[in-house]
């Protein structure tokens, strides 16, 4: 019975997660450069991205083409927000209200779209996103179209009454973003161990007896969406608050083929394996762009040889080493 | 006994084929009911319909005094119609353990605990191990759905349909593929089962379905042509015509 049921594996990552965590804590002290802690942040912000995506393609099993979209919206409320309205305006109002605007427009999507399924779904998330990447592209009044919104101000990350930085300082925007997408990542990490998590599971399996065990996959279906967009969101907000400034590009078509690279670079399922593939992506095209103008086509290619050679992501590197070591620590 | 499920003038029609054509049927609780007939008289595609895989083209389905015909599928398991399929339906990557465990989260409604392991909840493992145990699986908790050997997969997936805590339990062809000692461990399991809920079966083992059966139905293309007790099926001349063969029903 135990063995069925054994819970040390999980155990085990957590740890390693963990220490991952406490390194990423440490690495500002160690990187003396701004430059790259800003690079880290953003692969910080794009791995949070990456990571709902596999919420909803490697865990339920439904794939969106789009889903930079949801991050442009998040992105946008809050810099529509700061421009307009309040541009001293705290996080504390920001943030939720970031989150809101996404999760009522991701829902609006998520209720049709939940109706379909495989070709269907993937199709409508194009014509959704198209729609709100179109709705922030020409609402040029309030956008500034094609020259997106730039410098915002750059809010204050506060606790109550104790200012503890500003988003201006590399070192305060690392440890922010960083603290916002541990708790993101640990809490997500919870509800895919859970039993709500091994429903998603279910329908990514075999959605058709998965409704014939009694699961109302269209509600799971949405719930899984509804996360994966508010992650999405969440990792817009903290765009805006990093950069200062947003343009259609963060949600245009490339750029929801660039979040489903990253996810399938970094390899499905396992959560983490989306901040890999967001950092490798990242890395190869700052690298490769400081050696050549026509980067993309090199980029296509690192892309495609990995596919080939690691259908399962770079996250199967790391896994298959780990049990590699298991298998000589057992033999011994 | 009283009637559990019942269809009434049920019709499932693809185009112009007429796959389910006015069929009336009636199971009773606490006995087994078997729907036999040649291949592509319409018995899964009635089943089908019953469970609510294919919507009905007319007619209606009953389950206990309510018409379900239009009900969606989650929720006519909810009421207690669990089914397994003629062909294997698993979540293969997944460990029998789990196959298993999911289909008796759902039902035990833990699906929302989001902050529990998801093998943390006792009285679900618990319910979990003990249908394993029922359906001879219990060595092979830990073992991937996808490793299991056919026999085995076909015992899963009535595995997974009682977890469901089934009041109708619909068969479709369960010991197709099954060796001889598999098959006897599903009769006698249904033989337990049926003292408790109903069970439907479709089935072309014929010795085994008269040996279990309470009431047999016989199909043949779309329509309900025979009906009665095993005996009285095996005299029945049209049946005999339509599907035992020859004139001598042998």
């Amino acid at each position: 019975m135990e063995k069925a049921i054994g819970n040390k594996k999980d155990r085990k990552g957590l740890v390693i997660q963990a220490l991952v965590l406490l390194a990423l804590v440490l690495l500002p002290f160690v990187l003396g450069n701004k430059f790259y802690l800003r690079l880290v942040t953003e692969i910080i912000i794009y791995g949070l991205l990456a990571m709902s995506l596999d919420v909803l393609l490697g865990f339920t099993g439904l794939l969106s083409f789009m889903h930079a979209a949801y991050m442009g919206i998040g992105a946008y409320t809050v810099a529509v927000f700061l421009s307009y309205v309040d541009p001293g305006a705290s996080i504390w109002v920001t943030f939720p209200l970031g989150i809101a605007v996404t999760v009522v427009l991701a829902f609006a999507a998520g209720w049709l779209q939940v109706r379909t399924g495989g070709f269907a779904f993937a199709l409508l998330t194009v014509a959704f996103g198209m729609m709100y990447y179109t709705l922030v592209w020409k609402a040029r009044s309030i956008t500034c179209g094609d020259d997106g919104l730039c410098g915002l101000p750059k809010p204050d990350i506060s606790l109550g009454p104790i200012v503890l930085g500003n988003m201006n300082d590399s070192l305060t925007a690392y440890f922010f973003t960083l603290a916002v997408v541990a708790v993101c990542f640990f809490v997500t990490r919870r509800i895919m161990h859970s039993p709500f998590g091994a429903v998603l599971e279910s329908i990514r399996e075999n959605t058709e007896r998965a409704s014939f065990i009694g699961i109302n996959v269209r509600n799971y279906k949405l719930m899984g969406w509804m996360l994966a967009c508010t992650l999405a969101g969440i990792s817009g907000v903290l765009f805006t608050y990093m950069k200062g400034s947003v343009s259609p590009t963060l949600m245009d078509a490339r750029a929801g083929g660039i979040v489903l690279m990253m996810t399938l670079l970094g390899g499905m399922g396992t959560l983490w394996g989306a901040f890999i593939g967001a950092a490798a992506y990242i890395f190869l095209q700052d690298f490769i762009s400081a050696m050549t103008e026509n980067w993309m086509v090199f980029l296509g290619l690192a892309v495609i040889l990995l596919t080939l050679f690691m259908p399962k992501g770079l996250a199967d590197l790391p896994i298959r080493l780990g049990q590699r070591l298991t298998r000589q620590r057992s033999n011994l | 006994m009283s009637t559990i499920l019942s269809t009434n003038s049920l019709c499932r029609h693809f185009g112009g084929v007429r796959a389910v054509n006015d069929v009336t049927i009636a199971i009773r609780d606490k006995s087994v009911k078997a729907v036999i007939g040649p291949n592509g008289a319409g018995k899964t595609t009635l089943f089908n319909t019953i469970t609510g895989r294919l919507p009905a083209t007319a007619g209606t389905v009953v389950f206990d005094g309510r018409d379900i015909t239009n009900s969606p599928v989650h929720e006519r398991v909810k009421l207690g119609i669990c089914r397994t399929f003629q062909i294997n339906s698993l979540f293969l990557g997944a460990t029998v353990f789990e196959n298993v465990r999911i289909a008796k989260q759902t039902r035990m409604g833990k699906s929302l605990k989001i902050f529990s392991k998801r093998d943390s909840l006792a009285d679900v493992n618990e319910a979990t191990f003990e249908i394993l145990e029922k359906v001879g699986l219990g060595g092979k908790a830990s073992e991937l759905a996808n490793t299991l050997s056919y026999g085995d997969q076909r015992s899963l997936e009535v595995a997974i349909a009682l977890a469901g805590d089934p009041k109708i339990l619909l068969l479709d062809e369960p010991t197709a593929g099954m060796s001889q000692l598999e098959t006897n461990n599903i009769i006698r399991l249904i033989q337990k089962l049926v003292k408790e809920i109903a069970v439907v079966l479709v089935e072309h083992d014929v010795d085994m379905v008269l040996s279990i059966s309470d009431s047999i139905s016989v199909m043949h293309q779309g329509s309900i042509i025979g009906e009665g007790t095993p005996d009285e099926i095996c005299k029945n001349q049209r049946v005999r015509e339509a599907y035992l063969g020859d004139e001598n029903g042998h």
